[in-house]
């Protein structure tokens, strides 16, 4: 049977070959649009006048597409963004990316010249975006705009977005602060008094000591090697340490600060205060929480809708500041902003800008903050962000901001950061020292770094 | 040559030609710009470092692939896609030919077994991995539930370094099991009656038959399945890309070299790096299925 023998063949060599097709599939685009997708754009840019004039003319079937990765967010926004189409007549319409897929789907669009109209921008990737101008310049904009007022925005937050002092590629949305959650009736059952501000880190561990049982019920603390921003950074800032220097040339993985503050962590997970590895490896932190397993949580105010709204949280739990350094009596929050970006190679230049410029306005800022969406960014629109859920202690949220600290961050933070991610795992587990997981981060770290 | 002559021949000759060729154009054109000229595209990637968005590549030679050699996650991935292979494909196939010729059978009921078991097919993969990440979490997972009443301790289905390739092959053979069957039942199908009348009139046993009958004669059929699944095996992504995450202290020794490509190239987007690992896989598929296809004399039975 000859005939069987070449199908197979054939068969298999298709089977090969699509392989390596999935593969290049996304590098078509290579040659392509190199020069194409940035070029012909560029000259809607310079004549930006008011746009609130230019947008209600004509444009009013034009629907935007807005890009967001948190669902939470989306029933807020959606509103907000009503009261701007009932303004201006331009639509625009809200799709929610998950946060695993969205810096993937942001980039295959960028590459293949689709992104979305508007979206948000994260410090991570804002470097790449900004070094090849994929995004819409909005200086001239924001300079003529009688609605934005950027000195309203923390200066840290303008300045992530901000390429080389030169050019603003988006403007801040929100920011974010760090909170203790914990768990009212464990507490009562241990006895213990709830957290407040005169906790330091060492009260912190002391209760979650009381707060873990033997037969592995219950345990004090759930902190995942990843989460840095909410979690261990804190700690590394609150004792004078750094994750990387202020000119971003190198690690500050192996000053002695920095690895005392990961040992803590650490050490907690290892002497048994945390869930066991596995556990906290399938579950995320809040899911551990709202199970009734853990006692307490750091977490970010990003997590509010999740949280606020489960019934569990709701009857036990309550927010709390972090705990301060002893020694240095320093209690910082990490604390990060997202930015409204556009595209550079939008086909609603235009529109796109008028909705950012929305977004940045009191006005919009107020709601986002009175809908306890998120903390808006916009200075003096936070104070009724703590009545939207009057059950919880949010001020405690507010009260972080007296020491914010920019979330470190670089080029190519995703790579050193996801490397930093991978190797923290051994310390959790115990099977390497903090000591050694930090020293070999710095030298990956200042590899990474030296090639930016 | 001869053929050539002939073309020129006959009017209806050359026409058959044209409309031969015609006929494949457009899985030609489909072959070639999605998966012949991407190929070369990825070769040429790998001897760069590549800028994000497909702009800025600067030429590096080998540097990718030196760097590769050096680096023990793809080695180490390497040796988890074999283990996975090695799972999943026998099982896979030894349990959708048992299934085969116990459906081939006239019984009640049959199409409805055989739906049953093609499901896991239907259903999309992602969903899949999702139910069974649940299932198997250690903590509120169904299966450590039912062990735990029955009075066993929990086990660490997916965070377990040394055994959590076990339980995602196990996730790959559940859902390709239906496939395999069908494809063994159409095999089974084209097996003339005659033989196993014969053989029952010498006095095989059912267990003889399967083995000096049914194996044989589906052999080529077997050999197609087991192809294409160590090619299918070879490049398992999806069950781990959504069963675990790299919080996970098994990761390491699970991930596979396609999960490694879609981190570099995706993820931190390093595109040189990601090509020069698909490559090495693209190699490592070849040599497999060219031993394969050279030892397929010693046990495939073409007649």
């Amino acid at each position: 049977m000859k005939l069987k023998k070449m199908m197979a063949l054939m068969l298999t060599l298709v089977m090969v070959l699509s392989l390596a097709a999935c593969s290049g599939g996304d590098n078509s685009n290579d040659g392509g649009t190199d020069s194409g997708a940035s070029t012909d754009t560029t000259d809607t840019s310079s004549e930006s006048t008011d746009s609130e004039s230019s947008d209600t003319s004509g444009s009013s079937d034009v629907e935007l597409t807005v890009a967001i990765w948190d669902t939470n967010q989306e029933p807020g926004l959606t509103q907000i963004i009503n009261d701007f189409t009932e303004k201006t007549g331009i639509k625009a319409q809200i799709q929610v990316t998950p946060w695993e897929q969205y810096l993937t789907m942001l980039e295959a669009g960028a590459t293949g010249g689709s992104l979305p109209d508007v979206f948000w921008m994260h410090s991570n990737e804002i470097a790449r975006y900004s070094e090849y101008e994929m995004l819409l310049d909005l200086t001239e904009r924001i300079k003529s705009s009688d609605v934005l007022d950027m000195s309203k925005f923390p200066q840290e937050i303008i300045e992530i977005y901000n390429w080389e002092g030169t050019t603003q590629y988006a403007v801040p949305k929100d920011i974010d602060t760090i909170g203790l959650w914990y768990n009212k009736t464990m507490f009562d059952e241990a006895g213990v008094a709830y957290p407040d501000d005169s906790w330091t880190w060492e009260d912190f561990r002391a209760a979650a000591e009381k707060l873990t049982k033997d037969d592995g019920s219950q345990y004090g603390l759930a902190l995942r090697p990843s989460n840095n921003q909410a979690g261990w950074y804190n700690l590394v800032y609150g004792k004078n340490g750094y994750i990387i220097s202020d000119d971003k040339k190198s690690s500050g993985f192996d000053l002695p600060e920095t690895i005392e503050a990961i040992d803590f962590f650490a050490s907690m997970s290892k002497d048994g205060l945390m869930p066991p590895y596995e556990v906290l490896a399938e579950n995320e932190e809040h899911a551990l929480f709202e199970a009734g397993k853990v006692a307490m949580i750091m977490q970010g105010s990003w997590m509010l809708a999740e949280l606020c709204n489960n019934e569990y949280v709701i009857e036990n739990a309550d927010i709390a500041v972090l705990p301060k350094d002893a020694e240095t009596g320093r209690r910082p929050s990490i604390y990060n902003g997202l930015g409204w970006a556009a595209a550079e190679n939008t086909e609603y230049p235009e529109e796109a800008w008028a909705l950012i410029e929305y977004m940045g306005s009191e006005e919009a800022q107020q709601k986002q903050s009175d809908l306890g969406i998120v903390i808006s960014a916009y200075e003096g629109t936070m104070d009724n962000w703590t009545g939207a859920y009057p059950t919880f202690n949010l001020q405690a949220y507010l009260d972080m901001m007296d020491d914010l600290v920019i979330r470190p961050y670089s080029k190519t933070t995703v790579r050193w950061e996801n490397m930093a991610n991978d190797k923290m795992i051994m310390a959790w587990t115990g099977d390497k020292t903090a000591e050694e997981v930090c020293q070999e981060i710095a030298t990956e770290m200042n590899a990474l770094l030296a090639e930016e | 040559m001869s053929t050539r002559t002939k073309v020129r021949g006959t009017n209806r000759a050359r026409s058959e030609f044209i409309w031969g060729w015609m006929f494949i154009l457009p899985t030609m054109i489909g072959l070639f710009i999605l998966n012949i000229i991407p190929i070369f595209q990825t070769i040429y990637q790998s001897f760069f470092k590549a800028g994000a968005f497909g702009k800025g590549n600067v030429f590096v030679g080998l540097d990718n692939y030196r760097r590769m050699f050096a680096d023990a996650s793809v080695w180490q991935a390497l040796i988890n896609t074999f283990k996975y292979a090695v799972v999943e494909v026998p099982f896979s196939i030894a349990i959708a030919l048992v299934l085969a010729v116990l459906l081939n059978r006239h019984m009640r009921g049959r199409s409805l077994y055989r739906t049953i078991y093609f499901l896991p097919m239907v259903a999309a993969p992602a969903a899949v991995a999702m139910v069974w990440r649940w299932l198997y979490n250690s903590e509120f997972g169904l299966l450590n539930h039912l062990l735990n009443t029955l009075g066993f301790d929990s086990v660490n289905w997916i965070s377990n370094p040394n055994t959590t390739f076990i339980w995602i092959a196990v996730v790959g053979i559940w859902s390709v099991i239906g496939y395999n069957m069908v494809l063994f039942l159409a095999g089974l199908q084209e097996i003339p009656q005659d033989y196993y009348e014969a053989a029952m009139i010498d006095g095989a046993s059912a267990v003889k038959q399967f083995f000096h009958i049914t194996i044989p004669l589906i052999s080529p059929m077997m050999f197609f399945v087991s192809v294409t699944r160590i090619i299918a095996a070879m490049q398992v992504f999806d069950v781990i890309y959504m069963m675990m995450d790299r919080n996970n202290p098994a990761f390491f020794k699970t991930q596979s070299l396609v999960y490694l490509f879609y981190r570099y190239s995706f993820v931190e987007s390093d595109r040189g790096y990601g090509s020069a690992i698909v490559m090495l896989l693209l190699l490592v598929i070849m040599v497999i299925t060219v031993i394969q296809i050279r030892m397929q004399k010693k046990w495939v039975n073409y007649n």
